[in-house]
């Protein structure tokens, strides 16, 4: 029965990948500018290609790059070109591979995101459950207030205030990049920590504001199971208060937290766009801003393809993981 | 010598704009061995009381004076751990709503056993399991049980789970909320000697609180009848409904529903005319839930049964049965809610799948439903007067404020509620025995024809049903308006209906009048359910064995019909 469940869940998530993927692919030919002609373009601005050389190059380019060919085969050659993950050359950075550029940009994302989100959903959790467990102390009605506050503003906003005070004032913290101009990316410690130390900024930026949105959602949910009839059994049984915290309130409360941090999951690859701008951050929402304003449309298919992917995948998490957690949907 | 001592117990609630005195100086005893009940309406500080004894009271309540001295320790005086350390140890607290009071995402082992963790045992393994084990053997579920998690469990299972735990570490004092309130009859028989074999077994003292006084009669030795926060009256058991000295004891013990004294209505001798025109219609009708393409095992909810409701002959038939009997499915396809999976079912001679838009319409306005919860009917931030005319403005029935206030004045006089009292009020500010009567004066509003009630005054307090019943009795003879009342409490059955149906696992074991089938059960099942009422009279002791459960699947016993009612042995 599991497993026929997980079969059909697999094949739910084939479908919604081939669907999104098709609108990907469609979608971007409405636009009403060609990408050859705007590099092109672009290219004679700077260097003093005439306009007919434009011409004759377009042509080229449209062959090289297969644009030349009808729609339906585009379609059908994009589709076995991206069940096999090969999204072919960037157009703006040829003759880089569109495979490389994202590979690049990927690890510094994924490593970006997944800690912070992992970090900030725990102590938000936490927090969030401590607030509606002593809704009547005033500390935490305070602390509620702040993290309500936090939570409605954006990460971007909050990463320009850090890098004025942390950076451009204190010092203490590089203005931006992944790393120093100067030194060579490699696999040795002094890299690793400079490394981890541009990345504070960016992290703390993400993780002051959604640590409040984790940290409201789960005070909400825990006054909801504070109510429960189970909650004043727990108490009457004389257990310890930990014991009906964690065991009790939190274990309950939680269960729509984990729904929510699976989707959130889906948008890691994408998830921080702005603050990587800000930050200039070398990971994917670089690339994803370069891509769009240069009309590069292999990169832009290739990184929508990538978030299609995890978002698939990170729901197909919730359906596995949910029945571990919550009993009543094992059936 | 004393168990427990409670002397002076004054507990406030300080709302922002006055504090009320929610128990008022109760001084009572309870013995070693004991049971003690504990009655009251809603309102009446019953649980108020036994939740200070745990020193539970939430803010804004308060305890404001008093103690109560268990076994010499005065509980009320406890500080800090020792608090926690004396409940479950000492006293044991079984709560209300048995259906959500067990933490879903814990196996019933960890629930059984945290709680001994946590008061300092230490068990080794085999030592835990053994004692699950037998926690659950001694209230009657299967060892088994100790892997399963509480939505697999009926409600019943989960209750005397419930009680397990409370009793693991053999309290002195046990205080049972309401432990059967949610639970049908014949369940409510068996968790209560569940919980009294348990109790004489570890020899604590019970305090039982309740509302039902059949109940305590069956289940207690003493009883204490509290009212406003008072001790109205504090009786052993014999005396207390034999010679009731308060008024108000005397009340809450005539609102119990007995059997032997019905008022006959007209004879009902007159068997309808076949060709008479029929209200409602159920032709070759049954309900299966599940199969089909997903191959889950289907249930049959509804077994094929036929009847026929004339529509010149107003009637209250009684549907009756334990939970999962089918009696709901049977409801909701009366209201609509639920195509049938086989037969037919007509309303004035209409088939119902076959009806267009504006007959569906029309039938939607006749038949209306009163459900059972009158707290969570009410959309809690608009006056009542709104959930009042709401239907009027659905219908586009009338479109005048005047008319609208004075046929809502009437409605509210026809269930014998003050207009002037209750219209104009948001619906905390009203009892659930008002809403209740809310809930039917909205339903007729409309001028229905048929009125579909579920359980309607199971959440009311005892001494409001009979009332409440009352009204649908004299709606039906005032305005023609026939009743299906859909219930597990077979003494109001007896009272209110003009014809009753037995369900049992989807079938109708035994049809007929009240007077028949209540007075003189037949049917096995029917004899099991009539067993289980909790009479107020001590002396007619409800007994102690098992129903028989082998004869329940017998064969259907129709007794008579009824005029303007025709059930169809043949289904």
């Amino acid at each position: 029965m599991y497993i026929q469940r997980i079969l059909r869940r697999i094949l739910t998530l084939l479908a919604v990948i081939w669907a999104a993927a098709t609108l990907n692919f469609f979608l971007p030919q409405l636009a009403p500018k060609n990408p050859i002609t705007e590099k092109l373009t672009q290219l004679a601005e700077t260097s003093g290609i005439s306009g007919n050389q434009i011409a004759v190059l377009t042509e080229a380019f449209n062959e090289r790059f297969g644009l030349d060919q009808p729609l339906w085969k585009r379609y059908f050659d994009y589709l076995h070109d991206i069940a096999t993950f090969d999204f072919g050359y960037s157009i703006s950075s040829y003759p880089t591979r569109v495979g490389d550029l994202i590979g690049g940009a990927l690890p510094w994302t994924l490593g970006l995101m997944i800690t912070t989100t992992l970090v900030s959903f725990a102590i938000g959790t936490l927090v969030g459950a401590y607030a509606a467990w002593r809704r009547d102390s005033l500390l935490m009605q305070a602390v509620s207030s702040v993290l309500m506050v936090f939570s409605a503003i954006p990460f971007y906003l909050i990463g320009l205030v850090l890098i004025y005070f942390l950076a451009a004032k204190g010092g203490w913290f590089p203005i931006s990049g992944g790393y120093s101009l100067f030194s060579i990316p490699g696999w040795n410690w002094s890299f690793a920590l400079e490394v981890l130390h541009h990345s504070l900024l960016p992290a703390l930026s993400i993780a002051i504001a959604s640590i409040g949105i984790w940290a409201i959602g789960m005070r909400g949910m825990m006054v909801t199971v504070q109510g429960e009839d189970y909650m004043v059994f727990a108490k009457a049984k004389g257990l310890k208060p930990r014991r009906v915290f964690l065991r009790y309130g939190v274990r309950n409360a939680v269960l729509p937290q984990v729904t929510t941090l699976a989707l959130f999951f889906g948008q890691v690859v994408t998830g921080a766009v702005l603050v990587e701008i800000v930050f200039g951050y070398p990971g994917m929402g670089n690339l994803l801003l370069e891509s769009i304003t240069l009309f590069d449309y292999p990169t832009i298919y290739g990184i929508v393809f990538i978030l299609i992917v995890t978002i698939a995948l990170s729901m197909l998490l919730v359906d596995l993981i949910y029945p571990l957690i919550d009993p009543r949907v094992r059936a | 010598m004393t168990l427990l001592e409670v002397r002076d117990l004054c507990i406030d609630y300080f709302t922002s704009t006055r504090v009320i005195h929610a128990v008022r100086g109760v001084s009572f005893d309870v013995a070693p061995g004991e049971r003690v009940a504990l009655v009251g309406e809603s309102g009446s500080g019953k649980t108020t009381t036994a939740l200070a004894l745990m020193q539970m009271i939430e803010p804004p309540g308060k305890i404001v004076g008093g103690t109560a001295k268990l076994n010499g320790t005065d509980l009320l005086a406890l500080r800090g751990d020792a608090v926690r350390a004396s409940r479950l140890a000492n006293v044991a607290y079984i709560p209300q709503g048995a259906m959500n009071s067990l933490n879903p995402v814990l196996r019933l082992r960890e629930q059984i056993l945290d709680g001994l963790v946590d008061h300092g045992q230490r068990l080794d393994r085999k030592a835990a399991d053994a004692l699950v084990a037998g926690a659950l053997k001694g209230v009657g579920l299967s060892p088994d049980l100790a892997r399963a998690y509480p939505h697999e469990l009926s409600g019943g299972m989960k209750q005397r789970a419930c009680i397990a735990i409370a009793i693991a570490m053999k309290p002195d004092l046990v205080i049972a909320d309401e432990p059967t309130s949610a639970l049908d009859v014949i369940t409510q028989k068996q968790v209560m000697a569940t919980l009294i074999a348990a109790q004489e077994e570890i020899g604590c003292g019970l305090l039982l609180i309740g509302h039902d006084m059949g109940l305590m009669a069956q289940a207690t030795n003493r009883v204490i009848v509290l009212q406003h926060g008072l001790i109205a009256e504090d009786a052993p058991v014999g005396r207390i409904f034999t010679d009731p000295q308060h008024a108000y004891s005397r009340m809450l013990i005539d609102s119990v529903p007995t059997l032997g004294k019905r008022a006959e209505t007209a004879a009902p001798a007159v068997i309808a005319k076949p060709e008479a025109a029929s209200l409602m219609e159920f032709d070759k009708v049954s309900k299966t839930f599940g199969g089909g393409l997903f191959g889950n095992d289907a249930v049959r909810a509804l077994d094929t049964c036929s009847f026929r409701l004339a529509d010149e002959h107003p009637q209250i038939i009684s549907v009756v049965g334990q939970s999962g009997s089918g009696k709901t499915t049977l409801a909701r396809m009366v209201l609509g809610f639920e195509t049938p999976s086989t037969g037919e079912i007509r309303y004035r001679g209409k088939p119902m799948a076959a009806m267009r838009a504006e007959e569906r319409r029309a039938y939607r306005r006749e038949v209306q439903a009163i459900f059972q919860d009158p707290y969570g009917s009410f959309n809690p931030f608009y006056k009542v007067d709104r959930a009042l005319s709401l239907p009027l403005a659905n219908f586009g029935l009338t479109t005048q404020g005047g008319s609208a206030r004075s046929r809502m004045e009437e409605a509210c006089e026809a269930v014998g509620l003050d207009a002037g009292e209750v219209l104009g009020r948001f619906p905390h500010e009203l009892s659930g025995g008002q809403r209740q009567r809310l809930m039917v004066a909205r339903a007729l509003m409309i001028g229905p024809r048929m009125l579909v009630a579920d359980e309607p005054v199971s959440m009311v307090d005892a001494s409001l049903r009979m009332t409440i019943l009352g009204n649908l009795q004299r709606l039906k003879d005032r305005f023609s308006i026939s009743v299906i009342y859909i219930t597990h409490d077979l003494a109001t059955a007896y009272h209110v209906s003009d014809y009753v149906l037995v369900l049992h696992k989807g079938r109708i074991v035994e049809a007929g009048l009240p007077g028949d089938v209540i007075e003189r059960p037949e049917h096995p099942y029917t004899r099991s359910l009539v067993d289980a009422i909790p009479w107020p009279d001590p002396n007619r002791h409800w007994g102690t064995g098992a129903p028989d459960r082998a004869g329940w699947d017998a064969r259907q016993i129709i007794r008579g019909q009824s005029a303007g009612f025709v059930l169809n042995a043949a289904g």
